[in-house]
């Protein structure tokens, strides 16, 4: 939440980063590869079980075989593992690896000693169960982060969204997850149009008040476009046909290589609980 | 304040999951009654709102920046339950699409975020503008205690579902398996940066545009978006 330099050019990287991070996701979804020829419905069933099963293990041996398979994964649709691995790891990992130093001491982690050492005098005991909650702790979020990533990078937005209902979610959260995703990147283009024009109004010091309120005044703004935008869009609806029940087109097919996959994922789980 | 994938054990992520069910049903069924027809769009412009809020960064002192939530200008300009589906929806974006917040702590966070500040904040601004009217100051003021109380509030909550990890899941060797850190301190470690930097953020946020709307367009602030009607009777 906290970040240094001008505010300006951090809300418009932050607005810029969204929209290439879209973009890019998008290209690779389109991409060629093996988790980009599977139905999303069944790409999100397998990867929830393989999230859920990271959260269940208490093994590491399952945790690094799930961080390889989703390394393999990556590779085998197509995705630069450089690219990957630096989308994966900056920034959750790394930060829980950082707050998890503590726990490795006898302070937090009572136990069995495994190392000793002096810091400026200061005893430190690094201890077993120390240790192997850490590495358990930061394998466990940073297998989580990456396939939650890769769904999101192997999948088209839009059909990542409409696939929730497989989930039973109902119409209106679907409706309204699907538009709100459009209507974000509409946002983001305000937001990049308006820091600019901040920026080339304000020179380059602004006192933080001064900025705040800029800030605040942008947020109100918006929030005015958007209720206007709302009249229009419901008329836009009204023009196509809505009738008051939001209804979507589904135009998903599940084939062989998706009930095969849906298989294999399933039996391995079963597998890996005994 | 987005939790991770990893941080929290089984039993926190299907209990708030459990918890968040009837609250996500409760509110679409209100929001589907009291919602007119036209407004029907709004829900998922509130939700893209409530998303991209965290896009401006506000300047602090000492050249910093932060960012708000959002989630209390959102029920305060939605209304609690529409405000609740709008921050799900933003959280649930956030989570499956850029992988900000885990998928299994999806529940947990929208009961932080959706529920706990989303209410709290609505409740809390109602409470001290009493029956001021709309452009008075007391509802400027009302709108920053209510960001940042109810900001800190939700970051206590947070606070607690990583501090009973301990509690809940170790070997017994004494090997913690989630959050590795009891309340003893994931309290003063969450409350501290949320008391002293990120509550004024969304204080100042939450206040300035309420402050702004009041001068520009207070009709924005008095329907809340047609969502707001089973609050006002």
């Amino acid at each position: 939440m906290l970040r240094r330099n001008d505010f300006i050019e951090r809300s418009l990287a932050g607005a810029l980063s969204f929209l290439k991070e879209a973009v890019f996701s998008d290209a690779c979804a389109l991409d060629r590869g093996f988790l980009q020829s599977l139905d999303p419905r069944i790409k999100i069933i397998t990867f929830v079980l393989f999230i859920i099963r990271v959260l269940f293990t208490r093994d590491i041996v399952i945790l690094l075989f799930l961080y390889a398979l989703c390394l393999a994964l990556a590779y085998y649709s197509k995705i630069n593992l450089g690219f990957f691995l630096k989308r994966t790891w900056v920034f959750i990992p790394l930060f829980s690896l950082f707050i998890v130093i503590p726990a490795l001491f006898s302070f937090v982690t009572p136990g069995e000693v495994l190392v000793s050492f002096s810091i400026s005098g200061l005893k430190l005991t690094i201890t077993r169960p120390g240790l192997s909650g850490a590495v358990l702790f930061t394998a466990r979020v940073a297998t989580s982060v990456s396939f939650a990533v890769l769904l999101g990078i192997t999948t088209r937005h839009f059909a990542l969204l409409k696939a929730l209902r497989v989930f039973g979610i109902p119409q209106i959260f679907v409706f309204t997850i699907g538009m709100c995703y459009r209507y974000i990147y509409f946002f983001m283009e305000i937001i990049e149009h308006t820091c600019l024009a901040v920026k080339s109004r304000s020179g380059a010091k602004i006192h933080y008040k001064r900025g705040q309120r800029i800030v605040a005044w942008n947020i109100a703004y918006l929030w005015a476009r958007s209720y206007q935008l709302n009249e229009e869009v419901y008329l836009a609806m009204l023009s196509r046909g809505y009738s008051g029940e939001p209804a979507a087109l589904d135009d998903f097919r599940v084939g062989t290589k998706d009930w095969l996959w849906l298989a294999g994922v399933l039996i391995w789980m079963s597998l890996s609980f005994h | 304040m987005h939790i991770p994938d990893g941080y929290l054990g089984p039993v926190t992520c299907g209990f708030f999951y459990a918890v968040m069910l009837p609250i996500w049903a409760a509110a679409s069924k209100i929001v589907k009654r009291t919602l007119q027809a036209r407004h029907a769009p709004l829900l998922a412009i509130g939700a893209a709102f409530s998303f991209v809020i965290m896009m401006f960064n506000l300047p602090i002192p000492g050249g910093s920046t932060g960012h708000a939530v959002g989630a209390v200008l959102a029920a305060i300009l939605l209304g609690p339950w529409a405000g609740c589906i709008a921050v799900t929806v933003a959280l649930v974006v956030q989570a499956l699409l850029f992988g900000d917040g885990g998928i299994t702590a999806i529940g947990a966070n929208c009961f932080n975020m959706a529920f706990v500040e989303v209410f709290a904040g609505y409740y809390l601004y109602r409470l001290i503008s009493g029956s001021s009217p709309v452009t008075s100051g007391r509802r400027v003021i009302a709108a920053g205690i209510a960001g940042y109380t109810a900001l800190n509030i939700a970051a206590l909550s947070a606070a607690v579902m990583f501090g009973i990890q301990p509690l809940l899941h170790k070997t017994a060797g004494g090997q913690s398996l989630y959050c590795p850190y009891g309340l003893n301190v994931a309290i003063p470690m969450m409350l501290g940066g949320h008391l002293a930097v990120f509550g004024w953020i969304e204080a100042i946020v939450t206040a300035l545009v309420v402050k702004y709307l009041q001068k520009h367009d207070p009709l924005l602030l008095e329907t809340g978006g047609g969502a707001h009607d089973e609050n006002h009777g």
